[in-house]
């Protein structure tokens, strides 16, 4: 059997926040990601399109595999070109939110996901890239 | 799109609230607003959400489940979240997710229990 080892989701509805779980859960299942790994991946994901959605509007989720060394990984890659982030420094502060969130999904994404990049700036959009190998924490 | 199916069902008075296993945001808020109906209706005592089939708890999520324990219990009534996976626990916690003043249980044999003893505990 042959594995996609890539995949995107257009974000521009409340609805694709589902249908980015629904995509990276199958994603993560396939490449043999353990079931706990799969929840934190599937929630770190729910956060970052939620993101999307409620900052920009619209955006992408790509994923694709990794494999450096024999070690399996899956990278998401969130990109926008909504109002970008003025201080990232404070958009990765638990509890810190410009919006209605709870200021949880930035700083608990990347607790779940162990590897968090952020290419932003105010008025050019934002790519949140997140990566998750299955020999670490 | 249309909204999941939530049941919403009166037992001994209480509600058995199921929340379906992935809801959308527009899902989950109809489900705060069906619960508080409810509980208003039928004079329940008490509130017990079934997460048993939930398999991502994301902080929308989370937050509409400790506002709708919080409504509740401005009404008079207890809640109790039943049933929540091992994975789920362990990501909402790393998460830093809370549940405000929601009771926890096992499963909703045990969540039921609880309601009709009138058994305090729970996490906080």
């Amino acid at each position: 059997m042959n594995t996609p080892g890539e995949g995107e989701v257009r974000i521009s509805a409340e609805l694709d926040i589902v249908t980015v779980r629904q995509e990276v859960r199958q994603a993560s299942v396939a490449l043999g990601f353990r079931p706990t790994d799969v929840t934190r991946i599937v929630t770190a994901a729910s956060e970052l399109a939620r993101n999307v959605f409620l900052y920009a509007g619209t955006g992408t989720m790509r994923w694709r595999a990794l494999s450096v060394d024999g070690n399996t990984g899956i990278e998401l890659v969130f990109t926008d070109s909504g109002p970008g982030i003025g201080d990232v420094e404070q958009a990765l502060v638990p509890g810190y939110t410009t919006g209605r969130g709870l200021g949880m999904g930035l700083p608990g994404a990347k607790r779940l996901m162990g590897e968090m990049d952020i290419q932003t700036a105010l008025g050019s959009g934002t790519t949140v890239t997140v990566r998750k190998w299955q020999g670490r924490w | 799109m249309s909204i999941e199916n939530i049941s919403v069902i009166k037992l001994r008075g209480i509600l058995l609230v199921t929340v379906p296993s992935d809801p959308d945001d527009e899902t989950v808020s109809a489900l705060q607003e069906q619960a508080l109906e409810a509980m208003a209706r039928y004079e329940a005592k008490g509130l017990v959400l079934d997460i048993t089939t939930v398999q991502t708890l994301d902080s929308f999520f989370a937050r509409m489940m400790a506002e709708t324990v919080q409504m509740v219990g401005l009404m008079g009534g207890r809640t109790v979240v039943a049933g929540m996976r091992a994975n789920v626990a362990i990501t909402a916690t790393q998460l830093g997710l809370t549940l405000g003043n929601a009771l926890t249980a096992l499963d909703v044999d045990q969540a039921l229990e609880m309601l009709e003893k009138g058994v305090v505990g729970g996490w906080r």
